[in-house]
């Protein structure tokens, strides 16, 4: 992996290096030129006003939205390049809704099983067909070329495919059942989500990312689609996952929240970062005149 | 309608063995609005899907062109004409050998899906964008996504609307004997025919569709309230 300068990615800790990103729809110049690093385990809090870009900015990073310029590096991969399979990529990256989008037609475990289960199935039957092809052609010695290699990992797929299969649900459903439990709602798997409240509805959203592992959580206001008394139980599990070192990006409009858990504020204004620095810096003792404008209003 | 006409159709229908053939038409007419509706269904939702696919890749361009076409042919031209075209263009020009009502079921599942892939767009735009968001954000392929997340919510959403077609569909089946098929129109006609007495065969007749139209508009309700209870618990 080639990393910033000369240093790979893992001496230097960085998950996400965002470099002169730029985002505009039509005419409209939403983004300009934005540079971030996001390291590790750091916790990074998105502030601003209203039509600032904030979710635009955090779409651009699994390029829900994709970058009309600059470069998004994930792990030192340009995932602003239409050549990467972004999908492959988007699997270490969850990403938490206002609205929640729980899939209506599937149950609570369905909808935090549906992903691994599919993906896992799809990468181990094809994985475990390879690996026997290639130990039963090392037992003859033999060497297949490309064409009998293709044809019998066919073959192989199809006669591994139930036993695999099998194996990847056990153990996604109890990863999934695990979760539930966690947020104390196990009785909950079967039901639909049209069913929960909102705060239950953005917890199981939120474990739905955590079944895909993802090494980065982006959050899109996780709690100003709730009625006030869900916000705690919301914000409560983000904390936990904070504080276990989960790296997250987090718009959000609970200062007080951004000031407990972030390790870092950026606010950003008028298609740029206005202003970043630690919570204490930022809430603090802003600097830029636009950052006290905002603050004086919302605190 | 005097008591000779019912002789007539008795004589006919019981007797005769006339029941056999209406039987066999029924089944004919069956089959076709059936198998043409589930090909009709397949063939839409592909097209939907299509259509709907964002289009700066060069491929699905060209794709949605190409449907554009099948679906400006299909809607915009009759029923019987495109049966006459399968079965008296289509089939001797390949030295195809086939069955009519296979032709049949094959005019009306390509038929159809012009016309269901409309109704599908429209069930597909009528699902939440974030459904799609939520299942491309966590890795899932487009077409992965689509189909295990936004068809099947499209799907409950124009239940109503696709029963409406496979009415439609049923009803319009009536024109089969064009390309020779016994269906039940065709075999009441044939039971008028043999001895030039048309009224109770065609009134029968009528009877029939209507009894196959409100045994499907009931199946349909019911099926929605399946799917509804689905969402409660
Ligand atoms: N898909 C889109 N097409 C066109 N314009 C868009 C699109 N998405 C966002 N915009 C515009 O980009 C600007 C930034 O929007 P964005 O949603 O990123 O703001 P935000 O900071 O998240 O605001 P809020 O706090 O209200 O969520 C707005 O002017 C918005 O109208
Ligand atoms: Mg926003």
């Amino acid at each position: 992996m080639n990393g910033i300068n000369g240093k790979t990615t893992e001496e230097t800790n960085v998950l996400i290096e965002v470099r002169g990103l730029c985002k505009s729809f039509g005419s409209l110049n939403v983004l300009e030129n934005i540079d971030i690093t996001i390291r590790k385990g750091e916790k990074v809090a998105v502030i601003g006003p209203s039509g600032s870009g904030k979710s635009t900015f955090l779409r651009c990073l699994n390029c829900m939205e994709d970058p009309t310029g600059g470069e998004i590096l994930f792990e030192g991969e340009n995932l602003a390049d239409r050549k990467v399979d972004i999908n492959i990529h988007r699997e270490h990256m969850g990403m938490v809704f206002q609205q929640f989008n729980l899939f209506h037609n599937k149950t609570v475990l369905q909808n935090i099983m549906m992903a691994p289960l599919i993906l896992q199935t799809k990468r181990e039957i094809r994985e475990t067909a390879r690996a026997q092809v290639e130990k039963r052609a090392e037992a003859k010695g033999k060497k297949h070329n490309r064409f009998a290699m293709w044809w019998l990992c066919g073959v192989e797929r199809i006669k591994v495919s139930k036993r695999v299969k099998e194996q990847v649900r056990e153990r996604v459903k109890e990863k999934a059942l695990n979760l539930l439990e966690r947020i104390g709602l196990s009785e909950k798997a079967d039901a639909y989500p049209a069913t929960l409240s909102g705060g239950q509805k953005q917890r199981i959203a939120i474990v739905r990312a955590l079944a895909m592992n993802p090494k980065v959580i982006l959050f899109d206001e996780p709690t100003s689609a709730l009625d006030p008394e869900m916000v705690g139980e919301v914000l409560d599990l983000i904390r936990q996952l904070a504080e276990e070192g989960m790296t997250m990006v987090i718009v959000t409009h609970e200062m007080g929240f951004a000031r407990e858990v972030a390790d870092r504020v950026l606010f950003m204004a008028d298609g740029g970062i206005a202003e970043e620095g630690t919570p204490e810096e930022l809430f603090g003792n802003p600097k830029n005149p636009r950052t006290k404008d905002f603050l004086s209003k919302v605190l | 309608m005097g008591k000779t006409e019912w002789q007539l159709f008795y004589g006919k229908f019981i007797k005769a063995n006339g029941y056999r053939v209406v039987l066999r038409g029924l089944v004919a007419t069956l089959e076709i609005a059936v198998f043409g509706l589930l090909i009709g269904i397949f063939i839409g939702t592909l097209i939907a899907v299509i259509k709907v696919m964002p289009k700066y890749k060069r491929l699905p361009r060209i794709l949605s062109a190409v449907c554009d076409v099948y679906v400006g042919f299909f809607r915009g031209t009759p029923m019987v004409v495109q049966l006459l075209i399968g079965w008296f263009v289509i089939l001797p020009a390949f030295h195809l050998q086939l069955d009519s009502v296979a032709v049949a079921v094959i005019v009306f599942g390509l038929n159809s899906g012009a016309y269901i892939s409309e109704i599908m767009r429209g069930g597909i735009n009528s699902v939440d964008p974030g459904q799609l968001e939520a299942a491309r954000a966590v890795g899932l392929p487009y077409h992965t996504s689509m189909l295990r997340v936004v068809v099947p919510q499209a799907v409950k959403n124009i239940l109503p609307t696709l029963g409406n077609e496979f009415i439609t569909l049923i009803k319009e089946t009536s024109v089969v004997s064009f390309i020779a098929v016994v269906d039940v129109t065709k075999a009441f006609r044939q039971i008028g025919d043999s001895n030039y007495s048309y009224i109770i065969p065609y009134l029968m007749l009528a009877l029939t569709y209507l009894i196959l139209v409100i045994g499907i508009s009931r199946l349909v309700k019911l099926m929605e309230r399946r799917l509804a209870k689905n969402e409660r618990h």
